[in-house]
């Protein structure tokens, strides 16, 4: 008896390791353990067998009916699992339609590299200041050391705003420069100072590919007692250089700004061809940048701070010709058109 | 400015080098040189030709065809010019040499052409197009040249001198630099040469026979006048050398007369001005001009002048604008043989702003207004009589040097302390070598102890241009050389600079906005014009305007961004159906105080072809100002409708919010369908969202409220009513929040429905309300209570409650 359920057990497992379907594993399930299963007869036999035969032989079988549903169960799993796989890589799936698109907006191009050069300030320990986009002439001019009927009024032609006037402040104007920002911050914080001032400017001049009269100004102001023109090369080298994520040269030669006594302009040298000279650079291997200087006693006077005791520079540079050369935008006039085509394809 | 090196090495021997080379150098060290022209290489082929036929063009009517000779042959070329005619000497530019087209973009090789089947060789050249005084009749006329067919251009011309021009505006500080001599010093201390003395030779007589008389009335506009009589003169054409001169660096030439006041300009930078002296009745007086005086002008303007004007007039009239022009009256022409020169200086500001509203802008102009050396004249007049009489034998000098002066000749002195020279430049100058550069510049040192280096400024630096020590510095610096100094990081602050909140907030929106809610941002102009404020029916007087505006559509200040933005809308919706924009900037209100209000705004638009649109706008910009809005945690925002007023807003769909002072923090809206049309935006529907960014960021921003998670379920049921059409949802949500302010955690609307199977006039509202207590499960008759006290509560509104039995 012992050795028939032995042959038995043998018998079944044979069968399920060779069964290679779900349905031929029901027939097996069916001839062990159905309603007259191999199996269940012995079980129903059982009550047959002597006391003796039956503690052997009662267990014995139970554990072979045991080992042989699990072994069932396993096989039954694994042949599911590869009938599912089987189905799956049937089915017809093409991943080359179009996600289902989520909207996503964009950020005009300027906003982006004004936030990037405020955080590089910012990490230099620059503050960043606000000031109006609309400004009075004191502001713009008289306390940059640039009295009316000065030549150097020409150097930014203004918009003039009309029916206003002030004793100090003369009329009102369209900022020409965020420069103010420099009298402002100075009259309100006085020194030392270390401030930006990123804005919108105007010039009263037509529009063309390379000209705008509403544009972007970042102002810089580092005012403290040893300050040199050696530290603002540093600082603009080191903004550039992040600003560009390469080593960037930066360059001074003389420039005039009535508000800066040394007055300079910096250029730095060409991304596209590292200074060798391209037509990018015009052949020079530089690209003109700003212009910038130390701030005059005039305009420190203005802004309240003693000069004997304080000195520092200043400077102030276009956003717009960043973006460009950043992104070989070819036309400044892009930036105010609204054009969504346009604006689209900034990301970031 | 264009200067020529010919003429710089008459006064100091500049090494010889690429004409590069010395454009950059001279960029470094003293001002910007935009361009370098060497003339013998921009005229390589380029010949004098003479036409010896015209014919039109077989296929072109506005060509013609010529045969002109360049000596050894007769070759055809193409023209568009009107101006040429036979017998006529131009400038031919032969295959192979660089021209710049229509005078416009870059230098372009010429090659053998056929111009609508016509063969060309080379071409006829306008000015422009090889760098030549333009001729607005087209083509340059050389036949005054009087030279051989075939001549090279550059010989003809007598150009073999390398130009220097130099950006104007970089020289705006810089008096002694417009005119050659002050080139040349610059020059010379650069190169460390050395600058020959200006020398001249000329006598006056001893004794007056002239009666030339001279009276200056303002000496504050005029503070130096001298004036010399001259007769005997004979006007003729220039030499050859003086008209070349003149030429190369972009001159006119006129007659004798007038060269030589040009050429001593250009040398000295002294403007300076000869009158017919036969038509200058009695003598020169300097004066304001009468109320409505007139003048006529050599360049033929009708002046009509103020009492402001500074003029030259005779004993009668006016023969001069002072510093800026001459009269046609007293112009020295063909008839002319006697002179009355005059070399003076003149008050910078009032030349400057009789140019500008006269609207005259001459060389005189351009050099009074930066405010010149009021030694300059005399030295500038010995110079002109010398050339006159070397241009006129037979002239005689008849005068005195009569000479007004009314100015201050006492030295302006500065004192340096080259500690804090060096320490503003962050290099170490060494003393010898600020003494070397301060003395190749012309500064006379004084005294030299110490640190301390008292300077002496020579007059030419003096007027405006060197008062400080700082500017001192300037020279100091860019002589030892700005590429000199090692850039050095200041020391970082130990202070970490003041947060600015509102900056960061609106980078904040910027990334609510179009990273999390899908807009997108544009910049628009701070402008607008009358039409908009017609069409959006703003108050006109709360408007800044522009004096000096561009275009009829950029008059006046904005006080709303909207709309600009609604052109926005009208450019993109024909490739857009639907649109998410905003743009975030100031406006400009105008409140009867000298500075206006100028706030930050927020502006958001929805726009959407009706065609293929079939949400509520005006939810989908709620929807979007409430998300924005949640960001800064203004929870307690009050909505209320229709109390302000907004012009362009739709009368009933409008609302706006309010903080806990009662400032307007934002408002939504759709577009008032008339404005809508006045923008041909009809058939867009179009909501928008304006948030007073100013204000919103006053209350500065507070840190997110957390709660702990309850560990207990929550219950959801949901609620249906058919109610009033004009019980408002709002109403209807607070009604339910009534019931138990403490369990209800959230009221979802999900279902608003109004049409078939619910009567007119009604509308069908379901809600998901959500129950929670932080401390226990809910029991079901907890549930169960709140839910018939939300019955209650919804049929007392006169509320249907659906599905119930």
């Amino acid at each position: 008896m012992e050795k028939e359920l032995n042959k038995l057990q043998k018998d079944a497992l044979n069968d399920i390791s060779v069964a290679d379907s779900i349905n031929i594993l029901q027939d097996i399930e069916v001839k062990y353990i159905g309603r007259k299963g191999l199996i269940n007869e012995i079980l129903k036999g059982l009550k047959d067998l002597p006391d003796q035969e039956k503690k052997i032989i009662g267990p014995l079988s139970n554990k072979v009916k045991q080992e042989f549903i699990s072994a069932l169960e396993k096989k039954k799993n694994h042949l599911e699992a590869v009938e599912i796989e089987k189905q799956l890589k049937d089915e017809i799936f093409d991943i080359t339609v179009p996600g289902n698109a989520r909207p996503i907006g964009t950020i005009h191009p300027l906003s982006q590299i004004q936030f990037e050069c405020e955080n590089i300030f910012n990490q230099m320990g620059f503050a960043v200041m606000d000031g109006p986009e609309i400004e009075s002439e004191y502001y713009n001019f008289e306390g940059l050391n640039i009295p009316a009927d000065h030549p150097a009024r020409d150097m930014q032609d203004t918009f003039f705003l009309s029916d206003k006037h002030e004793e100090k402040h003369g009329g009102l104007v369209l900022r020409t420069q965020t420069s103010p920002v420099q009298i402002r911050t100075m009259e309100k914080y006085g020194a030392p100072l270390r401030v930006i001032a990123p804005g919108r400017t105007f010039r009263n001049e037509a529009t063309d590919a390379s000209h705008e009269h509403t544009f972007n100004q970042i102002e810089g102001l580092m005012i403290d007692k040893n300050i040199s023109l050696a530290n603002l090369k540093g600082v603009m080298m080191e903004f550039l250089t992040r600003l560009f994520r390469k080593e960037v040269k930066v360059r001074f030669r003389p420039g005039y700004f009535p508000f800066v006594e040394p007055g300079l302009e910096l250029d730095f040298s060409c991304l596209l061809c590292n200074g060798k000279g391209c037509s990018a650079c015009k052949r020079t291997g530089w690209i003109e940048f700003m212009g910038c200087g130390m701030v005059h006693p005039n305009v420190l006077k203005a802004g309240g701070v003693n000069s004997n005791k304080y000195q520092g520079w200043a400077f102030g540079f276009g956003l717009e010709r960043l973006a460009m050369m950043r992104y070989g935008i070819e036309d400044i006039r892009h930036f105010n058109s609204g054009d969504l085509r346009f604006l689209k394809q900034f990301k970031l | 400015m264009k200067i020529s090196l010919k003429w710089l090495r008459e006064f100091t021997d500049i090494p010889e080098m690429e004409p590069e080379e010395l454009g950059k150098i001279f960029t470094l060290r003293t001002a910007e040189v935009e361009h370098v022209i060497d003339q013998k290489k921009s005229f390589e082929n380029m010949v004098i030709g003479k036409v010896e036929s015209v014919e039109k063009h077989p296929d072109a009517d506005k060509l013609i065809v010529t045969k002109t000779n360049i000596s050894d042959k007769t070759v055809q070329i193409v023209c568009g010019a009107p101006n040429v005619k036979e017998n006529m000497l131009v400038p031919i530019a032969l295959p192979g040499s660089y021209v710049r087209w229509h005078g416009e973009g870059d230098l372009i090789k010429l090659e053998k052409a056929k111009i609508r089947g016509v063969e060309s060789f080379g071409m006829i050249c306008a000015g422009e197009e090889i760098g030549l005084e333009p001729d607005p009749e087209g083509i340059v006329d050389l036949s005054h040249l009087n030279v051989e067919a075939g001549t090279p251009l550059a010989e003809a011309l007598g150009m073999d001198d390398i130009i220097i021009d130099i950006d104007n505006k970089s020289l705006t500080h810089r008096p002694d630099l417009w005119g050659h001599y002050g080139i040349a010093r610059e020059m010379a201390a650069i190169f460390k040469t050395e600058l020959k003395p200006f020398k001249t030779n000329v006598s006056y007589p001893a004794a007056d026979e002239s009666e030339l008389k001279i009276e200056v009335k303002n000496p504050d506009l005029c503070p130096r006048y001298t004036g010399v009589k001259i007769t005997d003169v004979k006007i003729e054409s220039s030499p050859k050398w003086l008209q070349q001169r003149l030429l190369s660096i972009g001159h006119g030439t006129y007659n004798n007369i007038v060269d030589a006041t040009n050429l001593v300009m250009e040398e000295l930078g002294q403007p300076l001005h000869a009158f017919d002296a036969a038509k200058i009745k009695g003598g020169i007086v300097v004066r304001r001009a009468n109320k409505d005086e007139k003048m006529t002008a050599l360049d033929g303007t009708e002046t009509k002048l103020q009492n402001e004007n500074l003029v030259i007039a005779d004993y009668e009239k006016p023969v001069a604008l002072a510093g800026i022009i001459g009269g046609e009256h007293s112009k020295v022409d063909e008839s002319t043989t006697e002179l009355i020169l005059e070399a003076a200086n003149f008050a910078p500001a009032n030349v400057r702003r009789t140019s500008t509203e006269l609207g005259i802008r001459t060389d005189s102009v351009q050099r009074f207004e930066k405010s010149l050396d009021p030694n300059l004249p005399s030295k500038a007049m010995d110079r002109l009589c010398e050339l006159i009489l070397k241009l006129c034998p037979g002239a005689k000098i008849v005068s005195t040097k009569k000479d007004v002066k009314n100015f201050d000749e006492s030295p302006t002195l500065v004192t340096i302390d080259l500690n804090r020279i060096n320490s503003k430049i962050g290099a170490d100058v060494p003393k010898e070598q600020v003494i070397d550069i301060l003395t190749r510049l012309e500064f006379s040192i004084i005294k030299n102890d110490s640190n301390l280096v008292s300077v002496e400024v020579p007059s030419f630096r003096a007027t405006k241009d060197v008062s400080l020590e700082d500017d001192l510095t300037e020279e100091i610096a860019r002589l030892y050389g700005y590429e000199n100094i090692e850039p050095v990081l200041p020391d970082q602050p130990i202070k970490i600079p003041e947060e600015n909140i509102e900056r960061k907030l609106k980078h904040y929106a910027r990334q609510i906005l179009s990273k999390g809610l899908g807009f997108n941002e544009v910049y628009q102009y701070s402008f607008y014009g009358k039409q908009d404020i017609e069409n959006c029916l703003l108050p006109e007087e709360l408007h800044i305007k522009v004096d000096n505006y561009l275009s009829e559509d950029q008059t006046h200040m904005r006080i709303s961004l909207i709309p600009n933005l609604l052109k926005v809308v009208g450019k993109n919706i024909s490739f857009e159906d639907k649109i998410n924009i905003y743009e975030i900037g100031h406006t400009y209100e105008d409140l009867q105080e000298y500075f206006p209000k100028e706030e930050k705004k927020i502006c958001g638009i929805i726009a959407a072809n009706a065609k293929k649109y079939r949400g509520t706008p005006f939810y989908e910009a709620k929807g979007a100002l409430e998300s924005l809005l949640s960001f800064y945690n203004f929870d307690d925002l009050e909505l209320r409708k229709g109390e302000s007023l907004c012009t362009y807003a739709h009368p009933n769909k409008y609302g706006a919010y309010y903080d806990k002072q009662g400032t307007e923090i934002a408002r939504v809206f759709e577009l008032h369908p008339l404005v809508a049309k006045k923008y041909n935006l009809d058939k867009v529907k179009i909501a928008a969202f304006e948030v007073n960014f100013t204000a919103l960021a006053a209350n500065g921003w507070a840190d997110s409220n957390y709660e702990p998670v309850s560990k207990y379920p929550s219950i959801t049921f949901d609620v249906s009513v058919v109610i009033d059409k004009q019980v408002e949802v709002g109403q209807i949500m607070d009604q339910i929040k009534k019931s138990d302010r403490e369990l209800i955690k959230e009221i979802v609307l999900f279902d608003l429905y109004e049409g078939e199977n619910i009567p007119v006039n009604k509308k069908s509202c379901a809600f998901t309300i959500t129950l929670q207590a932080n401390d226990r499960t809910l029991k079901d008759e907890e549930m169960k209570r709140i839910q018939q006290d939300i019955f209650d509560r919804l049929q007392k509104l006169g509320g249907e409650i659906r599905g119930l039995k």
